[in-house]
């Protein structure tokens, strides 16, 4: 009796769990479903199967969509893919460069602010997205400077430095000093032994960090919404904008390309992380890696 | 970003090894970037916002150069000038705010804590595959994930479909633009934040702790009461802290799922800066929410702090 009580309790549990994975999942699967209905009126009576939904947001022909309303609308959204684009990669460039210069510094010297450093690069990851949108906004309309994508790169940067300085901090955290120690008694200069044994040692942390930079950036949206200017919208503002004006079929099709797009880029990154992990073991780590 | 890294960026003050061989001047370069950038594109942003807050709002926006705390006030409800009344609607907006950002960090510890408790208990391979799964969502578009549900929550949408074609309820259930709606957004978006650190203090769970209190007689509800609540308690805060933070000021869900009828702080400060055009006013309402995250941060690393400086001892002896 009291097995089998144990049994169907174990049994509750996994129905749960599995519950739990429908509900993360089944909506992302829907939007997917919805992109190939070919029922113009009403996504939820399933019609046929179309890709007319993906034809009309690249202006290719098509019978379902509503052409003339969307021969401008799929010259934004290039434009906006392309705006995102040149904004997160330029982000994950600067970001990365400085959160990794600044991971090194905080790891490798001594000096007296270093928790003040740590606090530093602290408060960006904790202020709430809204705050920090539009603390730049006044500020970058008081200072005179335009709103376009220059300032995207640099509201973005405010934060993702943080993002990869804890990535990178992890990382060397988790090294042997020695070798280091070690390259500088075999007479190798600081400039030698950080090109030659440092950076290939904690490039595994620096490259996680560039992608964990490059997917917020693109999937920011708060920040984005307060100080992207009139012509330099980034594409989850641009989805929002569509969403708020009302729901077409043709949004299904964009944001199943969008879904497609940030799952390949993390499935690639969480497993090159957990291949990582499990063929260097010997890593005490204490800090998680902070892309989860 | 975890619990532990939560603490343990602030904790971690001692530099493990002095190199006294690398000159000072390789110092100043590696930190000026950061210290220039977020000086001059983080603080200072702040610290104009701050005083923003604290100035007098122009009549067709804009600001005007005189000191005037009255912007705090009018969060407070206080009349201003004699043609306004007490009205406390700011006042109950945020209220909403925090009420809704609690009842999502519960609702999110209820539906995690189960699965999280499962997770620990796969084997490796299949644990892993579920953690991968769990973090993926969290990576795909933000915006999209949102779609979702209004394309589920509308009224000729896929739950009213789902319930009609049970054959429970014909008529649509007008879920969207209800409170209930921004709350299954907000615990959509959120599990990951409070699942990551449930999942890491209950994988910790030394399970001979549990086995021994049943031993001793305990049933299955003391057990948890005061076994397995206290021991995971420390990942029920991180997590319900991390889920806490973001949705107070969000304003995305609320105007997504919510529309005109739920409206949270994050939505009046929107429009202040985008409609209203109160520049000084929006500035004090974030100046607020910001006050309320960062207490909570300071009393949550105090905690930590604390609780770890008392806890090593303890550890260790176990081990």
């Amino acid at each position: 009796m009291k097995t089998l009580l144990i049994h169907v309790r174990k049994r509750l549990l996994t129905g749960y769990g599995l519950l739990f994975f429908a509900f993360l999942y089944a909506p992302i699967l829907l939007i997917v479903a919805y992109s190939f209905n070919s029922n113009p009126i009403n996504m939820m009576v399933w019609h046929d199967v179309t890709l007319d939904w993906y034809r009309a947001i690249f202006g290719l022909p098509h019978q379902l969509g509503d052409s003339e309303l969307y021969a401008d609308s799929t010259d934004q959204l290039l434009a906006a893919v392309r705006t995102s684009l040149t904004v997160a990669l330029t982000t994950t460039l600067f970001s990365t460069l400085v959160g990794t210069l600044t991971a090194l510094a905080v790891a490798r010297y001594r000096f007296r602010l270093q928790g003040f450093y740590r606090f530093l690069l602290f408060m960006p990851m904790v202020m709430p997205d809204i705050v920090l949108g539009i603390a730049l906004l006044i500020f970058f309309i008081s200072v005179g400077m335009p709103l376009g994508t220059g300032s995207i790169i640099i509201g973005h940067c405010t934060f993702l430095i943080s993002y990869v300085f804890i990535v990178v901090s992890a990382r060397l955290a988790g090294l042997d000093t020695r070798l280091e120690e070690a390259s500088a008694d075999l007479g190798a200069g600081p400039w030698t032994t950080f090109r030659r044994i440092t950076l290939p040692l904690i490039a595994p942390g620096v490259i996680g960090g560039a992608m964990l930079a490059f997917i917020i950036s693109m999937d920011d949206l708060v920040i984005t919404y307060f100080i992207s200017g009139v012509d330099s919208t980034t594409l989850p503002v641009f989805i929002y904008g569509l969403i708020r004006r009302g729901i077409k079929p043709e949004i299904n099709a964009i944001a199943t390309l969008l879904i497609l797009a940030s799952l390949a880029i993390a499935a690639i990154g969480l497993y090159l992380r957990n291949k990582q992990h499990s063929a260097t073991p010997a890593t005490p780590d204490k800090t998680d890696p902070a892309n989860d | 970003m975890s619990t532990t890294q939560l603490s343990s960026t602030l904790e971690t003050g001692a530099a493990p090894k002095a190199r006294s061989r690398r000159p000072r001047w390789s110092l100043i370069a590696l930190l000026g970037p950061v210290t220039a950038f977020l000086g001059v594109f983080f603080f200072m942003p702040l610290a104009i916002m701050a005083v923003f807050s604290l100035l007098e709002p122009g009549l067709y926006g804009g600001v005007v150069w005189n000191f005037y705390a009255d912007n705090f006030g009018r969060i407070l409800g206080w009349a201003n000038g004699p043609i306004e009344e007490f009205d406390p609607v700011y006042l109950s907006i945020l209220m909403r705010s925090l009420r809704i950002a609690l009842i999502t960090a519960a609702l999110c510890l209820l539906v995690c804590y189960p699965v999280a408790f499962w997770v620990s208990r796969l084997p490796p391979r299949r644990r892993n595959f579920c953690l991968f799964l769990i973090t993926l969502p969290f990576f795909a578009s933000l915006i999209v994930r949102l779609y979702a549900w209004v394309l589920i929550l509308r009224p000729s949408g896929a739950l009213n479909g789902l319930l009609a074609w049970l054959g429970i309820s014909d008529a649509p259930v007008g879920l969207i633009y209800t409170e209930a709606a921004v709350l299954i957004g907000l615990v959509y978006i959120m599990a990951p934040f409070m699942f990551l650190p449930l999942y890491a203090s209950i994988e910790k769970l030394d399970r001979g702790l549990i086995e021994a209190s049943y031993d001793l007689g305990a049933g299955r509800i003391t057990t948890f009461r005061r076994v397995t609540l206290p021991l995971t308690l420390p990942g029920i805060i991180g997590g319900s802290i991390l889920v806490f933070i973001p949705t107070l000021g969000n304003f995305i869900v609320p105007s997504l799922l919510g529309g005109a009828q739920v409206l949270m702080i994050g939505n009046l400060i929107e429009q202040q800066f985008l409609q209203a055009r109160n520049w000084p006013f929006g500035a004090a309402l974030a100046m607020l929410v910001m006050s309320v995250v960062l207490g909570l941060l300071t009393l949550y690393v105090r905690a930590t702090l604390r609780r770890q400086a008392t806890d090593v001892p303890g550890k260790e002896a176990q081990a």
